[in-house]
């Protein structure tokens, strides 16, 4: 049976609601459904008491939520977009990511932030970014990018029963995705990227929204004889090396690809690691796909030219190849 | 002035490996775009490819006889109308078959001019400085195999060397084999290099004593009739092992380990109970587990320890203090063996014992001929540690308990 | 609520000098280097501290400042382990990797200092969000500066707390001064409870130097949030007898103003307060040094504790060193 990505979180938040009193949800509007209707239907189902809005106070919500994670309470908090965290970073920076740390131990905060991020089409620059390689540099937060339904639902439960600080990053122009729910599938380890398709030729790293970019472009470079081997990384820290590693010890090739602005974006820190642990492997210089250095635009095709996606992809593997198109 | 790349391009409809047979200019002559360069054979016909640039043939990287595939870049044109990047999007060659099918009417020319393996350049070159172009994976190959890359053509940008460079360097398509050094795993290295250093420090010599197996054989049978059925079946190699533990302790000088420096600091080291090492063949090379203080145990818990030993070196799962802490080895090269042989002493022990194989032999006893089973016997002695007479009462007890009833089981 | 008894207020007035001598004692050491980083000390804000934490059980759940030591020992923490985390040492509460301003007891209800100013007041109220959630019958308390008002996440608490009707007790011990800022230079509103009417939160202004002042304020709201009349703003009006960190030369102040504030100092007025009903002046004097002595001890054995093994740097980042992402 096919779910939308949006109807899958809500089962997800559904059943883990119901498995353990401890999980509440809170955030702008998320008893009224939340601004893409990830929660609707919840509270009447589960109650006022454990699906609550919020007033617009992310510092104030975020705080609530780490607060009560202290306490017993598996808080699962929306911050509508990404591009909100900014109000939230005080605490996530300077208290949740780092209460386990600094009391040596005695506290932990079993924390879900859901939020969603990238552009789909006139949100403009202030509601359209991918600001997730802030996240990956505060030790202590784990931060986990899901890139179809079935991946989403086991990630945000896995996530939920994690244990620890989750930032979960959805993406926008997913919600709409439709996919198939296993009967009975394990959950998925946190910590660990999955390949989303095997291949030979180039290792192409990448999550969230362009795997699909990436699964297209793959397609495309078969038909002239290159085979990519698409991993999607699904947690962004801590980073999954070892499925790097033996993927470009493989390939030889590496290629990294998101959506979020190239200038000290995720993929940077992927290509240092690799540069430095995977050295004698790399048959051609580590390449890098993302959006250019700029705001997202409002008109739509000024915000088509920017956003990456399978053509600049392709590009780069066949730059990667040494090839012509 | 760039550098244009030109390329096989893709002929017919299916992605063909070709051989190039006919170069139509050398390195330094002028090209104009599409002329005839080169000729190379598919399977079906020989085609003519078109230069992709006009300017000068700057490096040529495919020779006449090596083979290539669609795409492959098989020279540099040093171009002076090239307008557009090196990589560029404009289809790079165009080819004109030769005859419909027919046999090929050009003879193969060998390249003229060239008669080194690899032409290195002239000097409009891809390679600016003297600096070699590669990258990390094919200089990692190319150490490997002992490959000089400057002798590589690199078809990477900027005349990289890339894997595959290295690779058909490695293995040419040509029509003589070389042959390539294969190399050695780690445990064969380590072996090597225990073995070589043995030889090179350790001063050897060797005994020999013959064993009868009469008495041993009846013996065994005997004392395997008494353990359990579930019990591990009692070799000839746990009989050795308790034989040489006792004659190790009654002759404490063989259990020992020289160390230190001839010039200054020598000295024995004596070893605090009977750890002896058994030589176990695996799969492409041998490992010595160690069974410690062999002294102390019966043949049962011998017979244990021993096929443990055996088990876990076949399986790969020896630790590091299985395999030390030795001053003999046991090696018996079994029934299929030889009569006799030296082993050599591994180091930083003392002695090795090699066991030949039993066989029936027609041997004087009380002045008339008789046959018995015996083995050959071969002791191995570090110089530093024993000399003749030592070695030989050491040897001439282990037979003497081998030959006898008196067992701890 | 019951009076206290003679008992009780000597018992507090050994608690107040425990904190003044711990304060003392952590000057002390900073001065001589012993101390890293810069400790913030509560000398003269003694009463709030011990007239609102006695009051508190166990259970009841307390958040603070980076001028938190007294809370913390007035909610009963272990003090060689309070002052060996101001150390840095491995038998401090947070095996040094806390500090002076991130001071935890987890066992004891001290959920956390922060070093951000008003950085922790909505931690407060999800702690009191939890207990009203889980149906606990707990509270939870936040000590802040007046400074902390200036921040937008002192106004989102308080409108959130109040609506969901968390019983939070938001303590403000206002002594005049954001850093080296006077409250005056920094705000148009001269005292805090000011905030709490347009969000519909209780509130009172207090004498914060006055230990039977703020135990029977301290004491009413603690009740009224127990019985689940919603949070409630304590302000209590106090000083610093010291700078604003260790090593602060105080030339923002006046030296009349340094004079008038030793004689509102705290432990002096209980002492004049509890001679007035009869107790013996030297009883407190020795009740004082019994303190005195207690610290002095602790600081020892704080001091002999072991520095923390690098080795274990990188624990504590996630449950285990070798992450385990199988959820749990």
């Amino acid at each position: 049976m096919q779910h939308t990505f949006i109807d899958i979180l809500r089962l997800a938040l559904d059943e883990e609601l119901a498995r353990d009193p401890a999980v509440h949800l809170l955030g702008e509007d998320v008893a009224a459904g939340g601004a893409f209707g990830v929660t609707r239907g919840l509270a009447e189902k589960h109650g006022a008491t454990r699906v609550r809005n919020t007033p617009i106070s992310e510092a104030a919500i975020t705080g609530l939520a780490t607060g009560a994670a202290l306490c017993g309470l598996k808080p699962v908090l929306e911050i509508m977009f990404i591009d909100f965290a900014t109000l939230s970073m005080d605490c996530l920076v300077n208290q949740t990511a780092k209460y386990r740390y600094m009391s040596g131990g005695q506290l932990a905060v079993p924390m879900v932030v859901r939020t969603q991020a990238g552009a789909a089409g006139g949100a403009a620059a202030q509601h359209s970014q991918s600001l997730e390689a802030w996240f990956i540099h505060v030790p202590g937060l784990i931060v986990v990018a899901p890139s179809t339904p079935a991946e989403a639902y086991g990630l945000l439960k896995s996530s939920i029963r994690l244990g620890e600080p989750v930032l979960f990053v959805e993406h926008k122009r997913l919600y709409t995705m439709k996919g198939e729910l296993a009967e009975g599938a394990e959950l998925p380890p946190i910590g660990k990227a999955r390949i989303a398709r095997p291949g030979t030729d180039v290792t192409l790293i990448t999550y969230s929204a362009m795997v699909q970019g990436a699964l297209e472009a793959a397609s495309e470079l078969a038909e002239v004889g290159i085979s990519l081997e698409v991993i999607d990384l699904r947690t962004l820290v801590p980073l999954d090396m070892a499925t790097i590693a033996a993927s470009v010890s493989k390939t030889h090739r590496a290629l990294i690809a998101h959506e979020a602005v190239v200038n000290g974006g995720v993929s940077a820190e992927i290509a240092a690691r690799i540069g430095s642990e995977l050295f004698d492997q790399l048959d051609a210089p580590v390449l890098r796909v993302g959006c250019p250095f700029a705001p997202i635009p409002f008109a739509p095709e000024l915000e088509r030219a920017l956003l990456p996606g399978s053509p600049a992809i392709v590009a780069a593997v066949h730059e990667l190849m040494g090839r012509t198109q | 002035m760039s550098l244009v790349a030109q390329e096989v391009p893709k002929i017919g409809l299916v992605m063909e490996d070709v051989k190039v047979v006919r170069w139509l200019k050398n390195v330094g002559d002028t090209v104009k775009a599409g002329e005839v360069l080169l000729e190379v054979e598919t399977e079906k016909s020989v085609v003519e490819i078109e230069a992709a640039a006009s300017g000068r043939l700057s490096q040529i990287l495919v020779q006449v006889d090596q083979s290539a595939t669609v795409g492959d870049r098989v020279a540099w044109i040093d171009s002076v109308d090239a307008q557009e990047p090196v990589d560029a999007r404009s289809p790079v060659g165009t080819w004109t078959p030769n005859g419909a099918g027919g046999p090929p009417e050009q003879p193969k020319i060998a390249a003229p001019a060239h008669q080194g393996p690899q032409p290195l350049t002239s000097a409009a070159a891809p390679r600016q400085t003297g600096r070699i172009l590669s990258t990390p994976v094919a200089r990692k190959l190319a150490t490997e195999r002992g490959i000089d890359l400057g002798a590589i053509t690199g078809t990477g940008p900027g005349g990289r060397v890339q894997l595959n460079d290295v690779e058909r360097a490695a293995s040419p398509r040509q029509g003589a084999p070389t042959a390539t050094s294969q190399p050695l795993s780690a445990m064969r290295r380590a072996l090597a290099r225990a073995m070589t250093l043995s030889n090179a420090t350790i001063p050897q010599f060797t005994v020999t004593r013959s064993v009868d197996w009469t008495v041993l054989n009846a013996v065994r049978n005997e004392l395997s009739a008494k353990l359990p059925k579930s019990s591990v079946k009692l070799s000839i190699n746990d009989f050795l092992l308790q034989a040489v533990a006792r004659s190790l302790i009654e002759f404490s000088v063989l259990n020992a380990t020289f160390a230190g420096d001839l010039e200054s600091d020598a000295g024995i080291v004596p070893a605090m109970g009977a750890h002896i090492g058994l030589v176990v063949a695996i799969d492409n090379g041998l490992l010595v587990p160690v069974i410690h203080n062999v002294e102390q145990l019966g043949l049962a818990e011998i017979a244990n320890r021993r096929a443990a030993c055996v088990e876990r070196s076949v399986k790969g799962r020896l630790n590091s203090d299985e395999i030390a802490g030795a001053t003999f080895s046991i090696s018996n090269l079994g029934a299929q063996g030889p009569d006799r042989f030296t082993a050599i002493i591994n180091p930083p022990q003392s002695a090795i014992l090699a066991v030949g194989r039993q066989r029936d032999v027609v041997v004087a006893r009380d002045g008339i001929a008789v046959v018995r089973s015996q083995s050959d016997l071969t002791l191995t002695v570090d110089h530093r540690v024993a000399d003749g007479r030592q070695a030989s009462q050491f040897l001439a007890r282990v037979v003497d308990i081998l030959e006898g009833r008196d067992w701890l089981s | 609520m019951t009076e206290p008894t003679l008992a009780d207020w000597k018992e507090m007035y050994r608690a107040l000098w425990q904190i003044r001598h711990f304060e003392a004692q952590v000057q002390r050491l900073a001065a001589a280097g012993e101390i890293p980083g810069f400790p913030h000390l509560s000398t003269g804000q003694e009463a709030v501290a011990v007239g609102v934490c006695t009051q508190l059980l166990r259970d009841d759940v307390l958040f603070t400042s980076h001028r938190g030591h007294g809370h913390v020992l007035a909610k009963g923490s272990d003090l060689t382990a309070t002052f060996a985390e101001i150390l840095g040492r491995q038998n401090g509460l947070c095996g040094g990797r806390g500090g002076s301003m991130h001071l935890v007891d987890a066992a004891n209800g001290v959920l956390g200092a922060t070093g951000v100013v008003a950085g922790n007041l909505a931690l407060a109220a999800g702690a009191a969000w939890a207990a009203q959630a889980l149906g606990k019958k707990n509270i939870s308390v936040v000590f802040f500066g007046d400074g902390a008002t200036g921040a937008g996440a002192f106004h989102e608490t308080l409108n959130l707390a109040a609506l969901w009707r968390l019983p939070v007790l938001f303590v403000c011990e206002n002594n005049g001064y954001a850093e080296f800022t006077s409250r005056e230079e920094h705000s148009n509103v001269k005292h805090v409870s000011s905030f709490a009417a347009p969000y519909g939160i209780a509130t009172q202004t207090i004498d914060g130097n006055d230990l039977p002042t703020v135990f029977a304020a301290a004491g009413a709201a603690i009740a009224a949030l127990r019985g689940g009349a919603g949070p409630y703003l304590l302000e209590c009006m106090t000083f610093r007898m010291a700078g604003h960190y260790v090593g602060d030369a105080q030339q923002y102040r006046s030296k009349q103003e340094l004079s008038e504030i030793r004689e509102k100092c705290p432990i002096e007025r209980l002492k004049r307060t509890l001679v007035a009903r009869g107790v013996a002046g030297e009883e407190l004097d020795a009740i004082g040094e019994r303190a005195v002595a207690e610290v002095r001890e602790a600081v020892e054995r704080a001091r002999a504790g072991l520095r923390p093994d690098p080795s274990g740097v990188l624990d504590y980042v996630y449950r285990s060193p070798a992450f385990a992402g199988i959820p749990g």
